[in-house]
């Protein structure tokens, strides 16, 4: 038997729920029920799923909830196929490994009201957090959610529309409402996030353009295309665990390089938003394209889907 | 005697004698779980901590690039955990280090094999631990740095036994 590096939290499926059209949501535990590793408000987790596919999902339930992490996940069709695998394919009682949490909402005191916007299944992130808050009542919030008929996860949302915490926008009645009003003016001592379809959170973006961007959240499930540097040059990887050396085409993506050196990659969203590909690296001056990585981790990790490099050489930690 | 210590060696730090004390003890039974505090936990001779992720080895895989006997349980100092607090302003909790026994009035880093009791057992010192960027991953504290040279200890177990919150720790020399 080959012994592997152990690189995921291992969970198995304790329930999979119906939570509306087209909407199933996955309870993933420990196999003897202890905690599993915390997480922010807001956080998500790549699942490892039995076909190979890497993908990534928000975390529904509230994080003082330790023993669980609990995702929905909308079936699509025409996806890439992992909503299709987790609908059609797992059970309860089948073993998923998953990443540690990344990302999330920090609590910070600052922050007395928070104003979420999200578009459809991108409500997921927002549960997480509006539970927090509920439950900590550290600061008020208002979650606008704007569909274009059916509520998702409504009977999880009953309550909190039924509070007026919870402002549910239907543009099949009422048409696309005006994102700028919603956010409103906003101020230091309110923070807004957004997630949702491409089109929305590009119109937040601008919307909140001249807001302090500490004050600014965008979560993202769908990468933005490729970045191509038309000055970029070729330079050589060197693999300081394994001594191997592999060389990056002009215009390759490191991702590329590796996988066809042999290299064994976890990725998911392949456009420098998820992290399932974050490597450390030790030697070189990475170009960083990615959008998640803080200042401090840069000095540390690169993401291998989008980053570039402006030497000849650059060690990975691989 | 404290500036003995801090600029001597190791053959001075175990001759001059010292008695340590077991604050807290911890254990998961897989990687990247949380540590689980305990009153007491059980060692076994050359195996580990029962219920504990190095001896149940009932996974398909390792915790580490190199996988090595001597680590059969992982000793850290809590005056570390003061000393961080101090010098680098990061409040780490017991649990947060990933070493099973936390404990005080002990010169760990002067130890590196030797033997010595951790209650009623009896452990033989491999090697320092390392700082693992790993702990920073799970933490999401900056702890890598300010735990060089004081990360803790890697230890086999000669003679197993429970060892408790409290216990003493001696120099078996």
């Amino acid at each position: 038997m080959k012994v592997r590096p152990i690189t995921t939290v291992k969970t198995v499926v304790a329930d999979i729920e119906e939570a509306g059209r087209g909407i199933k949501l996955f309870t993933l535990v420990d196999p003897d029920r202890w905690e599993l590793p915390p997480f922010k408000p807001g956080a998500h987790i790549d699942l490892h799923l039995p076909n190979g596919l890497v993908r990534t999902y928000s975390l529904c339930n509230e994080p003082a909830d330790n023993t669980r992490y609990v995702i929905a996940v909308k079936r699509e069709a025409e996806g890439r196929g992992g909503s299709r695998v987790l609908h059609d394919e797992v059970r309860p009682g089948d073993v998923i490994g998953v990443s540690l949490p990344r990302g999330g909402m920090t609590p910070d005191a600052r922050i007395a009201r928070y104003v979420f916007v999200a578009g459809g299944i991108g409500v997921t992130p927002f549960l997480s957090m509006a539970r927090h808050l509920e439950r900590t009542e550290q600061a008020g919030f208002t979650l606008h959610l704007i569909v274009r008929e059916e509520v998702p996860l409504a009977a999880h949302l009953g309550a909190l529309i039924e509070e007026g915490r919870v402002v549910v926008h239907r543009t099949s009645r009422t048409g696309r409402p005006d994102l700028a009003a919603l956010v409103g003016e906003g101020g230091s001592d309110t923070l807004v996030a957004c997630c949702g379809p491409e089109g929305m959170t590009d119109d937040f973006e601008r919307q909140t353009a001249a807001w302090p961007a500490a004050n600014v959240h965008v979560e993202r499930f769908v990468a933005p295309p490729p970045v191509i540097d038309p000055d970029a040059k070729p330079f050589t990887l060197l693999l300081a665990r394994s001594g191997m050396e592999i060389e990056v085409r002009a215009g390759q993506t490191m991702l590329a390089a590796l996988q066809e050196g042999g290299v064994d990659v976890a990725t998911s969203c392949c456009g420098g938003i998820c992290g399932a590909c974050k490597v450390g690296w030790i030697e070189g001056k990475p170009v960083h394209r990615d959008r998640i990585l803080s200042p401090y981790e840069r000095e540390r990790y690169l993401m291998v889907c989008v980053v570039g490099s402006d030497a000849d050489r650059l060690v990975l930690d691989l | 005697m404290l500036d003995t210590v801090s600029a001597g060696s190791a053959h001075n730090a175990t001759q001059l004698g010292w008695t340590g004390v077991v604050r807290f003890l911890h254990f998961t039974p897989r990687a990247f779980l949380p540590m689980r505090a305990a009153e007491q936990i059980n060692l076994v001779a050359g195996r580990g901590i029962e219920g504990d992720r190095y001896m149940i080895g009932n996974e398909e895989g390792f915790y580490s690039h190199k996988p090595e006997e001597g680590r059969q349980v992982t000793l850290f100092e809590l005056e570390t955990l003061v000393a961080l607090k101090r010098d680098a302003g990061i409040e780490l909790r017991p649990e947060e280090h990933r070493r099973n026994v936390t404990v005080e009035g002990v010169p760990l880093n002067h130890l590196v094999g030797r033997r010595f009791w951790l209650g009623e057992t009896l452990l033989e010192a491999t090697r320092l631990s390392v700082p693992c960027r790993h702990i920073e991953e799970i933490t999401g504290k900056a702890i890598f740095d300010p735990l060089i040279n004081r990360s803790g200890l890697n230890c086999k177990i000669l003679q197993g036994g429970l060892v408790k919150v409290g216990d003493i720790v001696r120099n078996a020399a």
